[in-house]
């Protein structure tokens, strides 16, 4: 006798459905090429660093229910005496710690830092230390802390697809970004606002000829072939960090000094976001009148 | 990077400022007699661990060693989900095409599900990154270091970029080879480790053998166990067994170069390394160009030698780190304080100027132009990364 009163499994093993393609095919607004996605930036979010910021992209296909794509928060604290056992150091000690909270990726991450972000954390390390000026503080030590609450990633991606660690470019420029604007908040000395801006060389078809983008959303392409991501100081027309990696169609630097010039395009563009943003923090309210 | 630097660099503000100098006067004077592009001697052998599919070591002149163990193991591909866009019929053409799209990503899908209407579907190997895993060790620093993080992943980054390394390790679809790559640095780092480590992998790829295969298609694999007839994972030009596709290729280099001022040096040493203005990474492959590749057949592949750039990474130079001299205007020990501190005592923490001879940490990042040229310089044809894969054509492999 069949068991009528409950809702019962099916009889034999099943397997969830993964799909190949997308429910949906990205038909939102187009992002021209030369823009970058807009930004949220806030300083000031935690009280009890001494500085900190938040960070938000938006997705341009704002179908999913938060229309966002990558969100960092960014804490500071410091500038603080080392400890009394600690070696002297003529400057300021910066360690930085990039982290992705356990649900930010479609894999899950452990609460241990793993290769990638430890990675992250030198990359950023590299950025930052460039920007500030760390002979003020001799014998301090500040920790930049930098927790990805969700990453670049596109959620309605089907679930076999790999993404090739393309997302970690945009990450890194989100972080960098997010790092600065919290470090101005702290009130560190800086010879500038760095910023990090991303550009790829992408095909978004798979016969399409490739073609540069600025701050790429990587599941809207057929493949990106390379990326490369810069912190930049505008008003210095410095580099702190590159990180390009890839393969590039022809053997000259040419391509790539392009992919280098288009990123900074990107910094430039993140760099008004946080000023603006920093702007709004000394004077609340009179940067919307 | 900057904590696998910190151990002991003991020069003075005035060494380093001297050292800044003559680094920066043109041609650039090195404290070890070399040019600028010059490489410090080392030697070379592969084949040293019989245990493994691929060794090698190098040891440089000042004593650095570093060893690097290469071994392959058979590993099930993941499987990834039941392809149900390949079961649909195609209803029409747009749809035809994009099921194909939908093939090419999935090649690793399993291959129990779909194997009666493949017809003859000739199945191009696919690589994933996560089958090759690069490890370093670094005596003195415990293995999840930052900096020691920062170096295996430069090193596999180097490796994985173009994609095409991880298609050599496909079998079928259904396995594939998973490649340990261990790095052992013997002695403790008297220089940033990053040529030494890349040479040396880069000697142990090329070393390394991977078991025939004797089974066909998407069977179980099964091996020649005649280690004789193992084919190399980079052939080299000139063997017979030399498939069209890989020929030619090698594995990458990273070279290590640094700027002083506009001097763009190779190969600093730890020394060098404390003055420098920028440090980059950058890694180059080699290929034989699509175009003539027929070329460099005739040729050796000597004079045509392709390079090309896989990644590019700042390292963050230790400089940034030393402590700072003191000018004799400012310095009470040399008489030197003069009215400025004495109406203003605040202004003493306030930096000085840029004073001839006395050292200063370099603040803010790297021009433009320099990072540009250092690339440029890398992989200009007949350059460096030329030289140095040339000469590393030379070691015999064992």
């Amino acid at each position: 006798m069949a068991d009528r009163r409950r809702v019962n499994g099916p009889v034999g093993p099943t397997a969830p459905p993964v799909y190949n393609t997308a429910a949906h095919k990205p038909i939102a607004k187009e992002k021209a090429d030369n823009s970058i996605r807009k930004i949220f930036l806030k300083t000031g979010v935690t009280p009890s660093a001494s500085g900190s910021a938040y960070l938000e992209l938006e997705d341009p296909k704002a179908n999913s229910p938060s229309s966002t794509s990558l969100k960092l928060t960014c804490t500071v604290h410091g500038p603080r005496a080392l400890p009394r056992s600690a070696p002297f150091s003529p400057h300021i000690i910066l360690s930085t710690h990039v982290k992705y909270a356990p649900f930010a990726t479609k894999q899950r991450r452990g609460y241990l830092r793993d290769s990638s972000e430890r990675d992250l954390g030198v990359h950023l390390e590299t950025a930052l230390r460039g920007a500030i000026i760390a002979d003020r503080w001799p014998k301090s030590g500040v920790d930049i802390i930098v927790t990805i609450i969700e990453g670049d990633q596109d959620r309605n991606a089907p679930e076999n697809k790999s993404d090739e660690g393309w997302d970690m470019m945009n990450v890194l420029s989100g972080c960098i970004t997010v790092a600065s604007a919290a470090i101005a908040d702290a009130g560190i000395d800086c010879v500038d606002t760095v910023a990090g801006g991303v550009a790829a060389l992408v095909a978004r078809q798979p016969n399409s000829p490739p073609a540069i983008v600025l701050d790429p959303a990587v599941s809207e392409y057929h493949k990106v072939f390379a990326a490369c991501c810069v912190a930049y100081l505008p008003t210095r027309d410095e580099i702190t960090n590159i990180w390009f990696k890839g393969q590039l169609p022809g053997a000259d630097s040419m391509l790539y000094n392009r992919m280098v010039e288009r990123s900074l395009v990107a910094c430039r563009n993140a760099n008004r976001v946080v000023i603006t943003a920093l702007n709004e923090t000394v004077r609340p309210g009179k940067e919307s009148a | 990077m900057a904590s696998t630097q910190q151990q002991h660099l003991l020069l003075s503000p005035a060494e380093l400022a001297y050292l800044h100098i003559t680094l920066s006067q043109q041609p650039p004077i090195r404290a070890d007699g070399r040019t600028a592009t010059q490489f410090r001697p080392l030697t070379a052998e592969t084949g040293i661990l019989p245990g493994t599919n691929g060794s090698a070591r190098v040891c440089f002149a000042d004593g650095t060693e570093a060893v690097v163990g290469i071994k392959a193991e058979v590993e099930r591909t993941r499987k990834q989900g039941i392809d149900y866009a390949k079961q649909r019929r195609p209803r029409n053409k747009q749809k035809q095409q994009q099921k194909k799209i939908a093939e090419e990503e999935v090649e690793v899908g399993d291959g129990e599900s779909e194997d009666g209407d493949e017809e003859g579907a000739v199945h191009e190997p696919t690589g994933d990154s996560d089958w090759v895993k690069m490890t370093v060790e670094i005596p003195g620093l415990r293995d999840d270091d930052s900096g020691t993080v920062f170096l295996a992943t430069m090193l596999s980054e180097a490796l994985l970029a173009d994609g095409e390394f991880a298609k050599k390790l496909w079998i079928n679809r259904r396995f594939h080879w998973k490649l340990y790559l261990d790095i052992i640095l013997i002695s403790s780092p008297l220089s940033y480790p990053l040529p030494l480590l890349s040479l040396t992998t880069h000697l142990a790829l090329l070393a390394t053998r991977l078991p025939r295969l004797k089974s066909e298609a998407d069977e179980d694999p099964m091996f020649d166990d005649d280690w004789a007839a193992s084919q190399f994972i980079y052939p080299r030009q000139g063997d017979d067994n030399t498939s069209p596709s890989t020929s030619g290729t090698r594995p990458p280099i990273t070279l290590l170069v640094m700027a002083v001022g506009d001097n763009i040096i190779f190969d600093p040493s730890k020394e060098e390394l404390a003055v420098a203005d920028s440090a980059l990474a950058v890694s180059v492959g080699e290929t034989t160009g699509d175009a003539d590749g027929a070329v460099d057949v005739d040729e050796e592949g000597k004079a045509s030698r392709n390079l090309r750039l896989l990644s590019v990474r700042t390292i963050d130079p230790p400089s940034r780190l030393t402590a700072p001299g003191i000018p004799n205007a400012v310095n009470a020990a040399a008489w030197g304080q003069g009215a400025v501190v004495a109406k203003d005592p605040g202004a003493r923490a306030a930096e000085t100027d840029e004073v001839e001879g006395v050292w200063k940490a370099p603040r803010g990042g790297a021009k433009i132009a320099v990072l540009g040229a250092m690339v440029a310089k890398v992989l200009e044809k007949g350059g460096v990364a030329d030289e140095v894969l040339e000469g590393l054509y030379g070691v015999e492999l064992g």
